[in-house]
């Protein structure tokens, strides 16, 4: 038996468009829905990638020590503020030595953060970070001086370099190479200016555009001597020894921690994940926001066939008499749920990825186009237009064919 | 060409054989309403319809023609009794298959025309075959070819309520008559339709009886009765007379009509040029007093016809 597809889709067409008004109303509703979860998608795709893009950027033979033992529970997410930002960091100095040791390790960095009050003669700013840090750092980050130099084992250790904006911030102009600032009572000379990275967001969870970067010798004398070190970053000499090296790292930590594994080391993508999943869990919420939308475009198209099955009872009455079976009747209706729904979400498609890309305008990231959101928006405008579309279906197949006929208008 | 001569190997295949039952009704009973307000529409019928017999089917409004048709169309089911189509009872077929019986060997006209206004009047037509599972094209000319036979190829691509009704009544039976069903169940098929229009209507489907198919119309004019072979009043959702009538293709002015206690002696005598021989009394007749004055007025009005307007089609179709 040949299947009825194309006439039931025919018919479903010309069914819809002959009430193009209603039809398009309709498909607002799964469209707006659809469109609101492609922006979501594709702009949190977009930010994922910033990152990803970062380590791939940086030669990927790049990997990372933290403190603690990352996990990706949803409970982190749920406090504004991670708890091991205030816990101490288990990772010393004499790690950074042990990593140091490490054979095929070309450079390590370690990274101090602290949020301080910078002031100057005349201006202050609150709560900036000044990462404390050794000069291999602008190696292993790609950082690059825009005026001036990097610090390095000949520069004072009272000389610090400063992000662009944060140069604007304090001094209201780019190019403040030799003026001071002080924290805690130290007072810090610019030797150097980060040329602009705007990416606020990377794997070390810093902005250098508005941080300040001094020698680790000075933050350990603003924390009372002591190192507290957020992150260790390190570059391999091979990307394929990565694997053998953060072994050997793990191994020597861990001797170091008195037997105990309180840091996590990470390479390649794992480096993003954290990142990654603090915007999974976001997006994660926002869809299922987005999602309230897309049901009530569904409950719209269910509304619509309703209606539209109880004007059209003569005709289903007649189909029955020329010989419809209960099942092609139920086709035909769910057809024209479907074809609402897909190409509400077709266009939904589109207009969110207008959308996105009218938003990524004022962001550092553009949104990402990948087949992973195309087929989330095909599954999600088929699953509402089958969803909503069988109940109504069923109840044009279940119409007794004589007193349809019956029903005059 | 091809038809006639298909028609006529009929005739000859069916002059030695029994006649085959095709529909059969036993104490059929359909109720209407609840409680005090209940009412049968039909109440017990047993009838008894053979293949390629011609029924009118004639009575009062409320006498349960109507119902009786949709019952006989499977658009409705009985409260009571037993339908078999072809030796099989209804009931026991499935919804399934009872639409397929519908799409391939029912075709129904309605009283009310019931056709989709929102489709062209090709696309209506056409519309029976899509459920036999035909291609669009096909269909479509499948359609095409049978309007034009009811003369309204030039209106094909217009809508149902852009004709009049006459039109759109001859696009019902076009309709109904598209998937070359063999049972044809009209329900008032010229009721909305000048004479000439009828006359080429009722011409359509005395072609498809003389093809073997079975025909079973209600009508209110007593004039189409004489293309039946055989008439039926009902009454009160009973059948009030049931009556046989020898039809003769060869000259369409003298359809005979013989009640039914007279039938053997009448076939015997007419044997070579009748095409509906019974084989059995109908078992309820009532009132035979109810037939005659029906017998009268038929064949009065058959006289005032034209004889210039009997086509040739009738005489073409006609065993020699």
């Amino acid at each position: 038996m040949r299947l009825m597809f194309f006439d039931h889709l025919a018919s479903a067409y010309r069914s819809l468009r002959s009430s193009r008004g209603r039809s398009l109303l309709t498909m607002l509703g799964v469209l707006i829905g659809v469109a609101s979860i492609t922006t979501i998608l594709s702009l949190a795709g977009g930010i994922t990638s910033v990152v990803d893009d970062q380590v791939t950027a940086l030669g990927n033979n790049l990997a990372i020590v933290r403190p603690g033992i990352q996990s990706s529970n949803l409970t982190s997410i749920s406090s504004p503020v991670s708890q091991t930002t205030f816990s101490t960091s288990t990772l010393t100095e004499a790690d950074i030595e042990t990593i140091k040791t490490v054979p095929g390790v070309e450079s390590v960095a370690p990274i101090m953060t602290q949020n301080a009050t910078l002031t100057t003669s005349n201006n202050s700013r609150d709560n900036t970070v000044v990462i404390a840090t050794t000069p291999e750092l602008a190696t292993i980050c790609g950082l690059k001086a825009r005026d001036g130099q990097f610090i390095d084992s000949q520069t004072d250790a009272n000389t610090a370099v400063v992000g662009q904006q944060l140069a604007v911030d304090l001094y209201g102009t780019e190019k403040p190479i030799g003026r001071t600032f002080s924290v805690r009572g130290t007072t810090f000379t610019i030797i150097g200016i980060l040329a602009r990275l705007s990416d606020p967001v990377n794997y070390n969870n810093i902005d250098f555009d508005t941080a300040a970067i001094i020698h680790l010798e000075a933050g350990k004398a603003l924390n009372r001597g002591i190192a507290q070190i957020q992150q260790i970053n390190l570059r391999a000499v091979d990307a394929a020894n990565l694997a053998d090296i953060t072994t050997k790292i793990e191994a020597g930590l861990k001797a170091n921690h008195k037997g105990e594994t309180d840091f996590t080391v990470s390479y390649g993508q794992a480096v993003a994940a954290p990142t990654s999943d603090l915007f999974k869990a976001v997006v994660i919420i926002m869809i299922s926001i987005a999602a309230i939308s897309l049901v009530v475009g569904g409950v719209g198209i269910m509304n619509i066939l309703l209606v539209s099955v109880a004007e059209r009872t003569r005709e289903i009455g007649i189909r029955k008499a020329v010989g419809a079976t209960n099942g092609s009747i139920a086709v035909q209706f769910l057809m024209e749920s479907l074809l609402l729904s897909l190409t509400g979400g077709f266009l939904g498609y589109l207009t969110g990825y207008v959308v996105a890309f009218g938003i990524s305008t004022m962001l550092y990231f553009a949104p990402s186009v990948n087949w992973q959101t195309a087929v989330a928006a095909l599954v999600m405008s088929l699953t509402v237009g089958l969803l909503f579309g069988i109940y109504p279906a069923y109840r044009a197949a279940r119409k007794h064919p004589i007193e349809s006929l019956r029903q005059y208008h | 060409m091809i038809r006639e001569r298909k028609s006529i190997l009929i005739y000859k295949m069916k002059e030695g054989k029994k006649p085959q039952l095709v529909i059969e009704l036993r104490a059929l009973t359909k109720r209407y309403g609840i409680g005090d307000a209940a009412h049968n529409a039909l109440d017990a019928v047993n009838l008894k319809i053979e293949k390629g017999e011609f029924i009118a089917i004639m009575g009062p409004s409320g006498c349960g023609k109507t119902t009786l048709l949709n019952i006989l169309g499977l658009l409705d089911r009985p409260e009571d009794g037993d339908y078999l189509l072809d030796g099989e009872p209804v009931d026991s077929i499935s919804g399934r298959k009872q639409a397929q019986i519908r799409a391939e060997q029912i075709g129904i006209v309605f009283q009310s025309f019931n056709l989709i206004n929102r489709m062209t009047v090709l696309e209506n037509v056409a519309l029976p075959l899509t459920y036999k599972g035909l291609g669009r094209l096909k269909r479509l000319e499948a359609a095409s070819t049978i309007l034009k036979n009811f003369h309204l190829q030039e209106r094909e691509y217009y809508r149902p309520w852009q004709l009049s009704g006459g039109q759109m009544q001859r696009v019902a039976i076009a309709r109904a008559l598209v998937n070359k069903p063999s049972i044809i169940l009209a329900d008032e098929p010229t009721g909305n339709l000048d004479s000439r229009s009828s006359h080429v209507i009722m011409e359509e489907l005395s072609d498809l009886h003389r093809q073997g198919n079975t025909i079973i119309m209600v009508t209110h004019n007593p004039d189409l009765t004489s293309y039946a072979s055989r008439v039926i009043h009902m009454l009160d959702g009973k059948i009030a007379s049931d009556t046989k009538i020898k039809v003769k293709f060869s000259d369409g002015d003298d359809a005979v009509k013989i009640p039914l206690n007279f039938h053997t002696k009448a076939a015997v005598a007419s044997a070579e040029d009748a095409i509906a021989i019974e084989e059995k009394p109908v078992p309820v007749k009532r009132k035979k007093a109810k037939a005659s004055p029906a017998t009268k007025r038929t064949s009065t009005s058959k006289k005032s016809k034209t004889p210039g307007k009997t086509p040739k089609r009738r005489v073409k179709g006609t065993p020699s």
